[in-house]
């Protein structure tokens, strides 16, 4: 079910390549108008599996990546939406298609947990899910103010100078970016911790709650991830960490988003699986 | 009706003589008002440029539209026609189009693809619309020329870049800092290019202008001409503490503003730094240019910025061009097809006046059928007659040239016996000119 998005996001990947290439207002529209297309049939994916399964799909980790690309989507479209610039598309879109190719190769099954028939574990992974896509986000925005802040620091005014925004621009947005994933990630975190102290009194001898401590590399890697944006918050208003600086923390950040979400949550963590 | 064109332009004429024909600096309105009054133009338009000066006519007469601008120049600008002559340009019909075409574009101007031109095509139009010196065929043109225009801007890039210092500068600030309102400018000496640097940014809305120059004089003087704030030479240190952009042009032999002055300031601040050094010896130590947050560009490096910008216009006037090609082919097929218009109203009259008469002779042997029904004979044979003549009428508007169309249309008066039925027929052309002749009278 998941292909259709899939090839409606390349499809509309090519169109943003296009429009970066070639600057012609026309593709730049039917670039969005594709995205758009994409992210109503990824829509109708999701609510599929809702229904299915009860509630939004991301017990399991295919189907959370899924729902992840689905809300960086929507997060980027409301971006291009309101300020009109598309020069993003381009960087945004590779994130989209790659990661969404995982749950494209395997499916999964949406876990019926009881454990997960919670509202506060609906809130816990909605909030984590879209401060990651905010950070994705963030982190695409701090990557082409370093590309631009390049071009013009080596006076070579050439493609990427043309048609990146304007430095200022990029690093309000980022900003944005970050405040907001910040925001839902203490939410989804606290969040969490109240309802792993909740199911744990209901549920004690459950194996995955009793595995939902700080060395666990998946919950580590969260507060890690939050000290990361706590501190790039911090320093941008006290420290005047703006612009490059904010750039290369947003870029950390979620590289280390990245990693908690593919290689931890496959690999190494005995928490957070439900299947 | 015929369009014409006659004009000097910076490729045809030396500036002096541009200069004496110019319209713009007078009553263009007048100008073109007397211009519409003379015989042989029905319809008129004045562009007129520091770079241009054009007379763009609908005329029944060429030959002697030709004669009578010639004659209008030489008596409003009061010159001897020998003046101007060798310097003149004229070109009629698809000639005139290609010429505005190119002329809209960009691709006419002395500066390849500049913005202003597309501007001032409108506004001459405009001024000419407003006193009901134009008709169908001006308003078609110069319409169809303002497409030609968005086109080449929206789909070439031969307008981009900035090709002079000054823009190059404000353009990098933009991309620096995105919108310039709220961003205080420092300009250090007061010279020609600051003093256009400081337009520009003052243009662009930046919140202050403070001048400074070790002439306390010269920096009142610039900051009244672009309304700045003029501050003592001693204060140079504290002022670079507040500024978003700094612009330098003294004559110092040695530089003013060094890598300290710089560090002291950015250290206490979060955004960046724009330091535009136009000073030839500089005037900004070039170790500035290491400090993180300061991007500092010197006269070198802006020229550079619009050699490049050139070269790059330079590449796209072929697709340019071709656009207007392309243009002007759509506009000559479509003005083909306006000319078949009369052969094929003609057509229609003959066609259904022998309907009528069928009818007619009929009316005995139908008048027996109810109402409905001959209300339903009349609509048949209406659609019949319709139906007849869609594809001869489609033919004769998309025939490729003048002389095949010339060929066609007398075949079809003659098979048809157009002319001797019904006489000629008045031709729409004319009848949309009645406007333009009403407002002579």
């Amino acid at each position: 079910m998941n292909v259709l998005p899939l090839v409606l996001y390349a499809v509309a990947g090519v169109a943003y390549a296009f429009h970066f290439a070639g600057r012609q207002p026309q593709a730049g529209r039917t670039a969005t108008t594709l995205l758009l297309f994409a992210a109503f049939a990824h829509t109708f994916v999701i609510g599929m599996q809702t229904m299915e399964a009860g509630h939004v799909p991301f017990a399991n980790p295919s189907r959370a990546i899924s729902t992840f690309v689905w809300l960086l989507t929507l997060s980027y479209l409301y971006l291009e939406l309101t300020t009109d610039e598309r020069a993003m598309g381009v960087f945004i879109l590779p994130i989209v298609i790659g990661l969404q190719t995982i749950p494209v190769i395997y499916p999964g099954l949406e876990a019926r947990d009881e454990v997960l028939d919670s509202p506060w574990f609906w809130v816990h992974v909605s909030s984590l899910l879209f401060a990651y896509a905010s950070f994705a986000l963030a982190s695409v925005l701090g990557l082409t103010y370093m590309l631009q802040f390049k071009e013009i620091k080596k006076k070579h005014l050439g493609y990427l100078y043309t048609r990146l925004p304007s430095l200022q621009t990029l690093d309000v947005m980022n900003s944005r970016a970050v405040a907001v994933g910040w925001l839902f990630l203490t939410l989804g975190v606290i969040v969490g911790v109240i309802w792993t102290a909740q199911a744990r009194v209901a549920a004690p001898d459950d194996p995955n709650l009793q595995a939902m401590v700080l060395n666990d590399p998946k919950v580590f890697g969260a507060v890690l991830t939050w000290g990361v944006y706590s501190f790039a918050m911090f320093a941008r208003r006290t420290l005047g960490w703006s612009g490059r600086r904010a750039a290369w923390l947003s870029a950390i950040g979620f590289a280390i988003v990245l990693l908690n979400f593919v290689p931890i949550n496959y690999f190494v963590t005995t928490s957070h699986t439900f299947n | 009706m015929h369009l014409f064109l006659l004009g000097v332009s910076h490729r045809t004429a030396p500036l002096d003589l541009r200069e004496r024909l110019d319209f713009s600096s007078r009553d263009l309105g007048a100008a073109v008002e007397a211009l519409a009054t003379r015989p042989s133009t029905a319809e008129s338009v004045v562009l007129s440029t520091c770079n241009r000066s054009e007379l763009y006519v609908a005329s029944g007469e060429p030959a002697r539209a030709r004669e009578e601008l010639v004659a209008f120049l030489s008596d409003y600008h009061k010159l001897p026609r020998e003046a101007f002559l060798p310097h003149l340009f004229v070109f009629d019909d698809a000639g005139a189009a290609r010429h505005l075409f190119r002329v809209a574009a960009g691709l006419d101007s002395l500066v390849v693809g500049e913005p202003q031109i597309l501007g001032q095509v409108k506004d001459a139009f405009q001024t000419a619309a407003e006193r009901h010196c134009t008709g169908p065929m001006l308003t078609r043109v110069f319409h169809w020329a303002f497409g030609v225009g968005k086109r080449v801007r929206t789909e070439t890039a031969l307008g981009e870049g900035a090709v002079s210092v000054s823009f190059a500068a404000v353009a990098l600030a933009r991309k620096i800092f995105g919108r310039l309102d709220g961003r205080r400018v420092l300009v250090v000496g007061a010279g020609e290019i600051s003093a256009l640097t400081a337009q520009h940014l003052r243009s662009q809305g930046v919140a202050e202008i403070v001048i400074t120059s070790r002439t306390h004089a010269h920096a009142e003087a610039l900051a009244a001409q672009v309304g700045g704030r003029a501050v003592p030479w001693d204060e140079l240190r504290r002022t670079l503490g507040r500024a978003d952009i700094v612009v330098t042009a003294t004559g110092s032999q040695r530089p003013i503003v060094t890598r300290h002055d710089v560090e002291a300031v950015t250290r206490r601040r979060t955004d960046p730094l724009f330091i535009i050094d136009i000073a030839v010896p500089r005037d900004v130590d070039p170790e500035v240019g290491e400090i993180e947050q300061a991007f500092l560009y010197n006269i070198d490096d802006l020229q550079g910025i619009v050699q490049e910008n050139l070269s790059r216009r330079g590449a796209e006037i072929a697709r340019a061009e071709a656009i207007v090609d392309e243009e002007l082919a759509r506009f000559t097929a479509w003005q083909r097809s306006r000319g078949a218009i009369p052969t094929v109203v003609s057509l229609r009259q003959r066609f259904d006046a022998i309907r009528r008469a069928e009818l007619e002779r009929l009316d005995t042997k139908l008048s027996g059928l109810p109402p409905d029904a001959r209300a339903r004979v009349d609509e048949v044979t209406r659609l019949i007659v319709e139906k007849l003549l869609l594809e001869p009428t489609e033919q004769l508007k998309a025939l490729p040239d003048e002389e095949t169309q010339v060929a066609y249309t007398e075949a079809v008066n003659r098979l048809f016996r157009l002319r001797e039925e019904e006489g000629r027929q008045a031709a729409p052309e004319q009848a949309e000119k009645a406007p333009a002749d009403r407002h002579r009278d």
